[in-house]
């Protein structure tokens, strides 16, 4: 089974584009794991610091005594953890593999990327201590101090040279369209992200300023850093999985093109009815309707991509998960276009149903993406196979139907929430108890989604362990036992 | 707020003519004149067009 030490002249049957692959795939296999490993584990930690922020919502006494823990500690270090742990890391590995393979080319850089994965964990370390510490910057989204943001500055311009390396020494005429998206996110996320600390967090601007450069940055962080990732695997992973070529080539290019130009507008659209002038915020309204056109152009490509082979949800965990990343990203997106829009925002805005809004774009979205992604790539890099396929199906139901329950207990409790505090008449507590139930339900659906991590953590747990062992054939939601055809891997 | 105008337009600026940078190098390129060979480039000899790669890799599908 170890084909990389068998060429194609050795064994006819191995041809040499395996062999490329398979090289690729090992250059790649410590850093890729190492963020990998560390994006698992933070998620954890940021579901558990979730549910801590969700329960004091409705029980504002749990674990009251503990300074470190107050609902103005624990909700950024949620935030974070899942943002600058969760969310950057698996997204740099999934980067990092992805461009080696859409290259052709190994990893580069072998020794040094590993240390990015010591360093970015360190920062989050520090980070999360200063935040429970009371700490925080107070800016939403950057509440790390700027010397943690300076570490995340400095990985993402190794990673902004490493791309361009791999780019410039690629095997490959064409550009695929998941290079162009991976390539907005490598080179934009930097000028993005040095120009949001640059400000808010040096106190070189303050009040109706600060607010429109931290909404600026926080809204472009999903729109040029997180989408272009996810598209990028999205992009690659349903053609690959499936065999089909993608649908429609020019309008996935269209679709990149578009969102370049219209996303970094957007931001202000945060801060309708607030004390800016008018067009600022109009022109974040413009530019959230002109999403529109990217979005469309993508659902289209998704769902005619999949036709004619839908049935294959049934049997691949990596397409199940990447389906329904795919699915939310157009509804994401349409409703977000929808909610910029100041009649809607007059209900929405401050409410809860921002919050579930929120969900279906980093986690039904981006997460779910990144789970499938997950599923295809760590066997390819550890030569073992997803060890139980019971742990699977329990971690696509729960964090599925998890999510789900979230954004409907959410969505329907903001609207109605945002509804009563628009009427003078209704008393401001009367609304806090309407939405009291809806804030157990999103404890609850939390929990569901936790445990689905925790299934997802034993599964990563086990293939990074097991080294001796590998199995033959795939993991299928069909396969009838949990553990298959294990063989010993040959020396 | 002069300071925000002047790095939101700037940045705003940097992204849009760096994606009009990269459109017009790649039409250049003729990255655009064949759409079918593009969205075909991801497929190799090994894992063609019309097979399904959720696999265990080395193990054929």
């Amino acid at each position: 089974m170890s084909a990389i030490a068998v060429s194609p002249e050795a064994a006819p049957d191995v041809t040499a584009d395996y062999v490329t692959r398979v090289q690729i795939d090992r250059s790649c296999r410590q850093t890729v794991l190492g963020y990998y490993a560390s994006a698992v584990a933070w998620l954890l930690i940021g579901s558990l610091a979730a549910l801590i922020t969700s329960v004091k919502m409705h029980h504002p006494e749990f674990l009251g005594n503990y300074e470190w823990i107050t609902f103005g500690r624990i909700r950024p270090v949620h935030l974070n953890t899942v943002v600058y742990g969760w969310s950057s890391m698996v997204g740099i590995g999934t980067t990092l593999w992805l461009e080696a393979r859409l290259c052709k080319v190994r990893l580069p850089h072998r020794a040094l990327l590993p240390a990015t994965v010591i360093i970015w964990n360190a920062g989050v370390v520090w980070g999360v201590y200063e935040v429970l510490a009371g700490h925080s910057t107070g800016v939403e989204w950057l509440e790390f101090p700027p010397q943690v943001l300076g570490i995340f500055g400095f990985v993402l311009l190794v990673l902004f040279w490493v791309s361009l390396k791999m780019f410039n020494q690629r095997h490959v005429h064409h550009t695929y369209v998941s290079q162009w998206y991976l390539f907005g996110s490598v080179v934009w996320f930097p000028i993005l992200y040095s120009a949001a600390i640059l400000l808010p967090t040096t106190g070189m601007v303050g009040g109706a300023a600060w607010a429109t450069t931290n909404w600026w940055y926080a809204h472009n962080v999903l729109g040029l850093y997180v989408t272009p990732m996810g598209l990028a695997t999205i992009y690659y992973l349903i053609p690959k999985v499936t065999g089909k070529p993608i649908y429609s080539y020019h309008l996935s290019l269209l679709g990149f093109w578009a969102n370049a130009l219209f996303y970094s507008w957007i931001g202000t659209h945060h801060l309708v009815g607030g004390p800016l002038p008018a067009w600022i915020i109009t022109l974040g309204i413009v530019g959230s309707i002109m999403m529109f056109v990217p979005v469309t152009t993508v659902a289209i490509n998704h769902h005619m991509t999949m036709i004619g082979k839908f049935h294959m949800l049934k049997t691949s965990p990596t397409l199940r998960f990447v389906v329904f990343g795919a699915v939310s990203y157009t509804a994401v997106s349409y409703q977000g276009s929808l909610e910029a829009l100041r009649s809607v925002s007059h209900v929405a805005h401050f409410t809860h149903y921002t919050i579930a809004h929120a969900h279906l774009g980093m986690y039904s979205f981006y997460t779910m993406t990144m789970f499938g992604a997950m599923y295809y790539i760590v066997p390819r890099l550890t030569r073992n196979e997803w060890s139980s396929v019971p742990l699977i199906k329990i971690h696509f139901w729960t964090t599925s139907l998890g999510v789900l329950a979230y954004f409907c207990a959410l969505s329907w409790a903001g609207w109605y929430e945002g509804e009563m505090m628009n009427n003078p008449l209704i008393p401001f507590i009367k609304i806090v108890d309407y939405t009291k139930p809806y804030l157990v339900a999103r404890s609850l659906s939390g929990s569901f989604m936790t445990i689905g991590h925790i299934a997802f953590a034993i599964l990563v747990f086990r293939i990074l362990r097991s080294s001796d062992v590998s199995m033959i054939g795939p993991t299928l939601f069909t396969s009838k036992r949990g553990m298959m055809r294990w063989r010993r891997k040959e020396a | 707020m002069k300071l925000t105008y002047l790095l939101i337009w700037g940045c705003m600026l940097a992204f849009g003519s760096s994606a009009v940078w990269a459109l017009v190098w790649a039409i250049r390129r003729g990255e655009m004149s064949d759409f079918k060979a593009g969205a075909e480039s991801i497929f190799d000899e090994e894992e063609p067009v019309g097979r399904p790669t959720d696999a265990f890799p080395g193990a054929r599908p």
